[in-house]
């Protein structure tokens, strides 16, 4: 046995297979989590052209199950769940009373009353706690992260993958459904811009499942997938992180987020102060922007137009399959239109940039 | 990994040619390892008098900004722009066509300060086990 000291970052189920593979290590949120195998360029490459498969067990995973389950999380979620089907999924932001996100999470509807939501790992105790405060009596709230893992199969190839090591069955399998598999289930959501499945089984189960998904994705060119890949193919596909483009203080129609709520709903926590927010229009609002100058933007660098602070950088990073420039910053709501021209201050100079509308990358078909 | 004879290196992991007075710089075989891919170069113009110790240039991979440090001072007179095109030069041949400035020293004396490539292998090899 050894001492764990708490200030350590915690180690995912398949940290030693992480090891075998030559992955090189690193702390994200508390974690310590592949940062990349051989490169971030290949392996932003491959889940492109080919497929990648991520080990994304950090994550949390929340039941909420039993009489009125539905009809809380109707209460206190921005969007509709009743027309959500059994084995169907959503993806919202969880929104507190100022209209701030609380986090960003999936809710999978795996029965009438039975509903499975995934949620950053940085936030499953405050997103834990929000739900255990608000259920009513009949309604449990139980906390599987410690129990569960999640896979990650995306790319091009990721169905044929899928159904050559599981079977047919998840070939039909549509966009933001899932089914059950192996104490747990298989989604075809994903958090990269392509085709993919999110694999959800015990901790127990989670090394037989990788392993078959080498054994049969190998000869298709699959390869391991770090965080590092994760986040430029999560940045070029303009798709938000906790922490970057959403927090407490942002709200949904700040993030761009406005599809992921529903305002003709009667009522959800912030609900009025988003309405109001949508007749007055916001403040700020988060944009794409691509630099012109050499530079790469990163996290807190200040946007600038005309020698003025109009923004700051939420995310930004070199992009492999483009070689650009890029980011997503919070700017002024007058100067969010693409094709506006700024700057992003980068030690202390100022480099040319452009806003540019989202995603960087959409996929064809 | 390869730590040539003819250079002095940093605890930075910068590498400087150890005889002459207009020298070139660039980062280590151990420095590129680390950095990973490099996709980004910024040099320092010519002309420019950095100080040993001080940033004089700066390497970034996909996730990160690295500064480089002057492993000695003087002058900048040369600067290998051929890398802010072809940045991955920088992996691919750290001690050749990867080098990053060339400085006029104004303290040769200061190279006196600087690790062998057998000292610095033993840098490495100690560092390695924290």
């Amino acid at each position: 046995m050894t001492m764990t000291l708490d200030t350590e970052p915690r180690k995912l189920s398949l940290h030693e297979e992480h090891l075998r593979k030559g992955a090189r290590m690193g702390d994200f949120g508390g974690w310590l989590v592949p940062l990349f195998y051989t490169s971030i360029m290949e392996e932003h490459a491959a889940v492109r052209t080919k497929a990648g498969l991520f080990d994304i067990s950090h994550m949390g995973e929340i039941l909420v199950e039993g009489p009125g389950a539905l009809d809380f999380l109707e209460k206190n979620l921005p969007r509709r769940i009743a027309p959500v089907k059994q084995d169907q999924a959503i993806y919202m932001p969880l929104v507190n009373d100022q209209g701030g996100m609380v986090d960003d999470i999936i809710v999978y509807r795996r029965g009438d009353d039975r509903f499975m939501i995934i949620v950053n790992a940085g936030n499953i105790e405050k997103d834990f706690n929000w739900f255990k405060a608000r259920a009513p009596k009949h309604v449990t709230v139980t906390d599987l992260s410690e129990s569960m893992g999640l896979l990650a199969l995306q790319g091009p190839l990721a169905m044929q993958i899928l159904c050559e090591g599981f079977g047919a069955y998840y070939r039909d399998l549509k966009r933001f459904h899932c089914r059950s598999f192996e104490e747990g289930m298989i989604g075809r959501t994903g958090y990269t811009g392509e085709d993919g499945y999110e694999i959800m089984v015990p901790k127990t189960k989670l090394k037989a499942v990788w392993d078959v998904i080498f054994r049969v994705g190998e000869k298709h060119g699959l390869l391991p997938i770090g965080f590092g890949a994760r986040d430029t193919l999560r940045l070029e596909a303009a798709m938000p992180l906790y922490g970057h483009e959403l927090n407490d203080e942002i709200t949904p129609l700040e993030a761009d987020l406005g599809w992921a709520i529903d305002l003709t709903k009667e009522s959800f926590p912030g609900s009025d102060v988003l309405k109001k927010q949508k007749q007055t229009g916001i403040t700020k609002k988060r944009i794409g922007f691509e630099m012109v100058d050499r530079g790469i933007p990163r996290n807190g660098f200040e946007v600038q137009k005309n020698g003025q602070g109009i923004g700051t950088v939420a995310s930004g990073s070199f992009i492999p399959t483009t070689g650009k420039n890029i980011g997503m910053a919070f700017v002024t709501a007058s100067e969010a239109s693409p094709g506006n021209a700024i700057d992003i201050m980068i030690r202390g100079k100022a480099v040319k940039a452009v806003v540019v509308s989202l995603p960087f990358y959409r996929r064809k078909g | 990994m390869n730590f040539p004879e003819n250079l002095r290196y940093t605890k930075t992991h910068e590498w400087i040619v150890a005889q002459g007075v207009k020298v070139k710089v660039g980062v280590t075989e151990y420095a590129q390892k680390e950095i990973s891919d490099v996709v980004f170069v910024e040099l320092p113009k010519k002309g420019l008098v950095v100080q040993q110790g001080k940033t004089a240039a700066v390497v970034e991979s996909v996730k990160a900004a690295f500064d480089i440090y002057a492993p000695a001072s003087g002058k900048v007179t040369d600067a290998n722009t051929t890398l802010e095109g072809n940045p991955g030069l920088v992996n691919q041949s750290p001690y050749g066509d990867g080098w990053m400035f060339e400085l006029e020293l104004s303290n040769p004396a200061e190279l006196n300060t600087l690790m062998t490539a057998q000292q610095y292998g033993e840098f490495i090899h100690q560092s390695a086990k924290h």
